[in-house]
């Protein structure tokens, strides 16, 4: 048994579905992100856990005990909330003790707790600043060790990078990861950033109109999306059009390729664009090799690497290419190539 | 002209009215005060301080103020219990009845006072709703005095003042957020600890605001204490109203009043500076 399970939760509101069926086992000292888009029910599967909403179905525990009928406040659950929800009437440290003092702990171990709790988070000397006299990253902070320094059972981070500029939010998500880490503590990270949740996650749960569409490693994710919702949604991807031809081979720009099809219907390959290599038209390919032909239509310098969108017969597509590849004239016809292991058929989704 | 200038243009016509309807009359007021009434009971002009002698070293001023002030902080009290959960209860309801609501929260703000006092007549009087209730259901065998005496006037203020302080509390609740409720119960706090740890301090600036406006609007209510007190309650008000009419006695009805504005400007400083410390 899983350290944390959650056990086909569904919440609805009104006719709408906001949580479809929400099965989840954690692992304790486990991060697993949940990761989609809005509306997709990743922030009601938190709030449920917390018990700040209550699900119409389904069943949640953790070390085995039931929690799906606990008022929010005895879940011990570390919460750590979009918008950080300090509360502006009590000073950093006032803060920071809340939930010790709700627990009736003596004075004096609140006192070194929340000490500790703010040097954890590197705040030390900060306690008496109240929440609006410190900058976005230091209200971030305090909100974190305040969720922690209640030794919670599970922590739950709700878009807590969101509100920071880009630097920062670098900066905290590392920081998060190795305190996270560190604590050995079992941690629930919802993202609709993929970045964030590829880097501070051991696994990703990818959410999908109320369902977990996979759930899997980073690696698991990106490379073996198990849906066509999961390829679009992580990373990013070609969706070339297949048709099939009348030997019952898959074409792609027309030309037919060593693709797998299938059973029936209609769909799509997707391809990454880092995968893809463009290569002179007359170069050799071997059997394994998807390979279609069109004419560069751009050629971007994007830093770390050149965006080339290549026109074929289909339409269009994206290449990376290292920067630093011998330049590539706009216009030129050329081929693009790729494994045909590295071609993933989804099944055409009705518009 | 500058944008700013011509925007201050703007003040002019409210700047005018405040100056005609406001501070000239105060300053007659104030002019008033030093006159005194002769022994036929004639005004004779006057720069003396002789009514306001007199007023001050009249024993009833004293009670006048107390019964005042005392009523005031009853009836504020009141008016407070039972307009902040219902005004809580505004804030937060995502209920589409949230309009229609609120403006029968307010609605008695609407009706004439004099009408509001007749109607308090019809419930409260001895053969009224309350007291026929009561005796019907065997409870009393004589009606119980609830109008023309300190309870009914308590009671119709507080109605009175009501609309004005959830409106008052509607707008000092800015810092109240569900979220911050929500993190509270996800530390340990239980619904009841949550209302005493985090929303009642953040409610306090917007009960200071209410209880001032509602303790200003009691001070100066007249209608209420002159109907429902039934000649048998005597405030500042109904005594100023008494001085300038039946004894047409201007210079002591004047005294009176200004008396009376800055026991309010003081009260009023005093609220104002407790808001800003709370909201600190």
């Amino acid at each position: 048994m899983s350290y944390l399970e959650l056990a086909g939760l569904q919440k609805r509101y009104g006719a709408s579905v906001a949580v479809d069926d929400v099965s989840l086992a954690v692992e304790k000292g486990e991060a697993v992100a949940l990761l989609g888009p809005s509306g997709c029910g990743k922030t009601t599967t938190l709030r449920m856990l917390a018990g700040l909403v209550e699900p119409d179905r389904g069943a949640i525990r953790v070390d085995g005990i039931a929690m799906t009928n606990l008022p929010a406040h005895k879940r011990n659950m570390g919460y750590v909330f979009q918008s950080y929800a300090l509360f502006p009437h009590l000073s950093v440290a006032g803060n920071v003790a809340f939930g010790l003092e709700e627990r009736r702990r003596p004075k004096a171990e609140i006192a070194r707790q929340v000490e500790d709790a703010l040097a954890l988070v590197r705040l030390a000397g900060l306690d008496q600043r109240r929440p609006r006299e410190l900058s976005g990253g230091q209200q971030q902070r305090v909100a974190l060790a305040r969720a922690l320094v209640i030794h919670p059972s599970v922590l739950l981070l709700d878009e807590s990078l969101s509100n920071l500029d880009a630097k920062l939010r670098d900066a905290m998500r590392h920081e998060i990861r190795s305190i996270q880490r560190s604590l050995g503590i079992t941690t629930l990270f919802v993202t609709h950033d993929q970045v964030e949740a590829l880097t501070m996650c051991d696994r990703i749960a990818v959410m999908h109109r109320g369902r977990i569409a996979q759930i899997g490693t980073a690696e698991d994710i990106y490379e073996r999306p198990a849906t066509r919702f999961v390829a679009e949604f992580v990373g990013r991807a070609n969706a070339l059009p297949a048709t099939r031809g009348p030997d019952g081979k898959v074409l792609l720009w027309n030309e037919p390729q060593p693709v797998t099809a299938p059973a029936s219907g209609e769909f799509d390959v997707f391809v990454r664009p880092q995968r893809m290599r463009i290569v002179p038209l007359s170069e050799a390919v071997g059997a394994e090799t998807v390979r279609v032909s069109g004419r560069i239509l751009r050629s971007v310098f994007v830093g770390d690497h050149v965006e080339v969108l290549v026109e074929g017969a289909g339409g269009q597509l994206t290449v990376e290419m290292p920067s630093g590849s011998p330049a590539l004239a706009e216009g030129a016809e050329v081929a693009v190539i790729w494994r045909a292991q590295d071609s993933l058929p989804f099944p055409r989704e009705a518009p | 002209m500058s944008a700013t200038r011509r925007l201050r243009l703007l003040l002019v016509p409210a700047g005018l009215f405040v100056l005609a309807i406001y501070a000239w009359p105060t300053l007659l007021l104030l002019r008033n005060a030093f006159n005194e009434v002769g022994p036929t009971g004639a005004l004779v002009a006057a720069w003396s301080l002789k009514t306001a002698a007199d007023t001050f070293a009249d024993g009833f001023t004293f009670e006048l103020t107390w019964n005042s002030i005392w009523l005031s902080l009853v009836a504020t009290a009141i008016a407070l219990a039972l307009a902040y959960p219902l005004s809580l209860f505004l804030f937060r309801t995502t209920s589409r009845w949230r309009g229609v609501l609120a403006v029968i929260a307010i609605l008695p703000m609407l009706i004439s006072g004099v009408v509001r006092v007749f109607g308090w007549l019809a419930i409260l009087g001895d053969r009224g709703l309350v007291n026929g209730l009561l005796q019907w259901l065997g409870l009393i065998s004589a009606p119980l005095k609830l109008v023309f005496n300190w309870t009914g006037v308590t009671i119709g203020l507080a109605e009175s003042i009501m609309p004005y302080m959830i409106l008052a509390l509607l707008a000092g609740f800015g810092q109240l957020d569900r979220t911050l409720e929500e993190a509270s119960r996800s530390l340990g706090a239980s619904p009841f600890r949550t209302f005493l740890r985090v929303t009642l301090p953040l409610s306090l600036p917007a009960i200071v605001l209410a209880a001032g406006l509602g303790f200003v609007l009691s001070m100066s209510a007249y209608i209420t204490p002159k109907l429902l007190g039934g000649g048998r309650v005597f405030v500042l008000a109904t005594e100023i109203f008494e001085q300038a009419t039946t004894n047409t006695n201007w210079p002591a009805a004047a005294v009176l009043a200004l008396y009376t504005l800055v026991l309010l400007l003081v009260l009023l400083a005093f609220s104002n500076l407790l808001a800003r410390r709370l909201r600190r």
